[in-house]
């Protein structure tokens, strides 16, 4: 109870909207994409993921949601992680973007507003969807980067609820 | 209660992360508001209305855990243990309740929701002199607790 939450990728040029259930980056714009189906050729850029989160349930407001990476995996030579957050939704592109590496500190979050671009989210207030902004996330490679599995990523998705 | 987030009830790929953690709140005119009541959940909020006329704001679990705030004389009671700032003889000037819940989940590439936890901020904030101050308990889903900043 209180308040659950719900991750969603959208896809494509009209926008489909799915519950995701992982967050496999490949050559392909679509959720829950399987990466033997779409393995990344080196030197290339992923397509974009973009995801936000629905709150459902009971609550009175959520606020402080931050997103960074927490694991301490690193990356293969030439990889990296870019994300952005709110984002308005664009169809995802696997041309290399301008966003910055995901941060690795939670000092150094990257903060998350509401889809209607307020820090918090106040249940049941007027207009309030229950929806954050878009998170945009891109894989990077290089030809210097070696075949096979990437090392795992572990992202910390933190948000407090009253 | 707001449509649009309601129609969207059951949709949600978040792992089952049940409170363990349920609040109880005790007014001035010793009526009360406890978080879940006859199949039905009660919103903060319901608290926030009252919060002038609140005295003790409680946190209890089913391994009987009980934290409680007493926001009138600003104490914080862990079952028999009642901890104060005893060093502070004046008497704490404006004490406000504070309450929420912080949930830490982690995404991996195979798994949007690896994990879900939930830890319990529980305390308060008070004035001294000419300095506000804060008292607050960081409780996990077991219920042990660390004294938070």
């Amino acid at each position: 109870m209180a308040a659950t939450h719900a991750f969603k990728e959208s896809n494509g040029a009209g926008e489909v909207s799915s519950t995701a259930t992982n967050l496999n980056f490949g050559s392909n714009d679509s959720a829950n994409l399987n990466t033997a189906t779409y393995p990344i050729t080196r030197g290339n850029a992923s397509f974009e993921k973009y995801l936000r989160c629905l709150f459902t349930g009971v609550w009175t407001e959520i606020s402080n949601m931050k997103l960074w990476r927490s694991d301490a995996n690193g990356y293969k030579t030439g990889e990296t992680l870019k994300a952005a957050t709110n984002q308005a939704y664009v169809q995802p592109s696997d041309v290399a973007n301008a966003d910055s590496d995901i941060p690795l500190l939670v000092g150094s979050a990257l903060t998350i507003q509401s889809a209607e671009g307020a820090a918090t989210i106040v249940y049941g207030a007027s207009g309030v969807s229950g929806y954050t902004k878009y998170v945009r996330f891109q894989l990077r490679t290089t030809g210097s980067t070696p075949s096979g599995a990437v090392f795992q990523k572990t992202l910390l998705f933190q948000y407090d609820e009253v | 209660m707001n449509s649009i987030i309601s129609q969207n009830l059951g949709d949600n790929n978040s792992m089952k992360s049940p409170l363990t953690f349920s609040w109880i709140a005790i007014f001035s005119d010793g009526s009360k508001i406890e978080q879940f009541e006859n199949n039905n959940e009660h919103s903060f909020q319901e608290v926030q209305n009252k919060i002038n006329e609140l005295v003790y704001f409680n946190l209890t679990d089913k391994q009987g855990h009980l934290f409680s705030v007493n926001v009138v004389q600003g104490l914080i009671g862990y079952n028999d243990l009642v901890f104060s700032y005893r060093e502070v003889k004046e008497k704490k000037e404006n004490v406000r309740l504070i309450f929420f819940r912080r949930h830490k989940v982690e995404i991996t590439e195979n798994n949007i929701e690896k994990s879900h936890n939930i830890e319990y901020h529980l305390g308060f904030q008070y004035n001294q002199n000419e300095y506000n101050r804060q008292i607050v308990l960081i409780i996990d889903s077991q219920g042990s607790w660390v004294l938070g900043e």
